[in-house]
């Protein structure tokens, strides 16, 4: 029991644990969201019409999730290791957005988003240590 | 795009950064000496109130488009907590930083045109 209380307690497990639930709650607010969507009405721009589908209570589990196990990662990695790795998420999720939702990605969406993440991996340590500065 | 929705994309980002940093100290004020347990409980406030304001326009926005395509807009957050910086703290710009706030840039105006 205590040897596997200590390997959950692995940072790095954290660090994992944390970007699944990122990529899970965002699956699960689009989910939610187009469930519910109601396009003509104006107060759906608010966004809080979104409360009544159930995905959508997952999703803010799993933020809440994620959100602790990050704040339990940073105790023990530096930002400037922690935050460009938790930056894979942005791979994984137009992927797993290709892959569970259907979404279908034009040519031109995919290079564009190709150029976002080449440009993160390179602003992800500096970024990093500024907000450790902010 | 209509104007409405990129002035919410860019909306939801400056609330999501802000509230990120008030967060933050927050949690580093409770380790300091001295300080008033009231001041933190504004950050706290503060920056819960403003995360909330960011997921709810978020809510709102991925209600009208794919997540693939709003995704990728997240990447503009890096460049407003650099801008904050080289404002707050006269932070110099590395080069890198400069080449990467460009990529990302291009990139958002290509999926803003898909």
């Amino acid at each position: 029991m205590r040897e596997r209380r200590s390997g959950f307690a692995n940072p790095w497990l954290q660090l994992a644990l944390s970007v699944l639930c990122v990529l899970a709650s965002e699956l699960l607010l689009k989910r939610g969201a187009s469930e519910v969507a109601d396009p003509n009405s104006a107060l759906s721009w608010t966004g809080i019409n979104g409360l009544t589908s159930a995905l959508v209570w997952w999703a803010i589990l799993l933020v809440i999730v994620s959100f602790a196990s990050w704040l339990y990662v940073l105790k023990y990695i530096p930002l400037t290791v922690a935050f460009p790795l938790s930056r894979v998420v942005d791979v994984l999720v137009p992927i797993s957005c290709w892959i569970f939702l259907g979404e279908i990605i034009s040519v031109r969406r995919w290079c564009g988003i190709a150029l976002v993440i080449i440009g993160l991996a390179l602003v992800a340590k500096p970024v990093a240590r500024l907000e450790e500065k902010l | 795009m209509t104007l409405l929705a990129l002035v919410l994309i860019l909306l939801a980002l400056l609330t999501f950064v802000a509230g990120q940093i008030f967060l933050k100290h927050a949690m580093e004020s409770t380790t300091q000496a001295g300080l008033q347990k009231s001041s933190v409980a504004v950050r706290l406030g503060a920056g819960i109130l403003l995360m909330t304001i960011s997921f709810f326009i978020t809510l709102g926005l991925l209600q009208r488009f794919d997540l693939s395509y709003l995704y990728p807009f997240q990447g503009l957050s890096v460049i407003i907590i650099s801008l904050i910086a080289a404002l707050i703290l006269k932070e110099k710009l590395s080069w890198r930083l400069m080449i990467g706030v460009l990529l990302i840039t291009a990139g958002v105006v290509l999926v803003s045109m898909s």
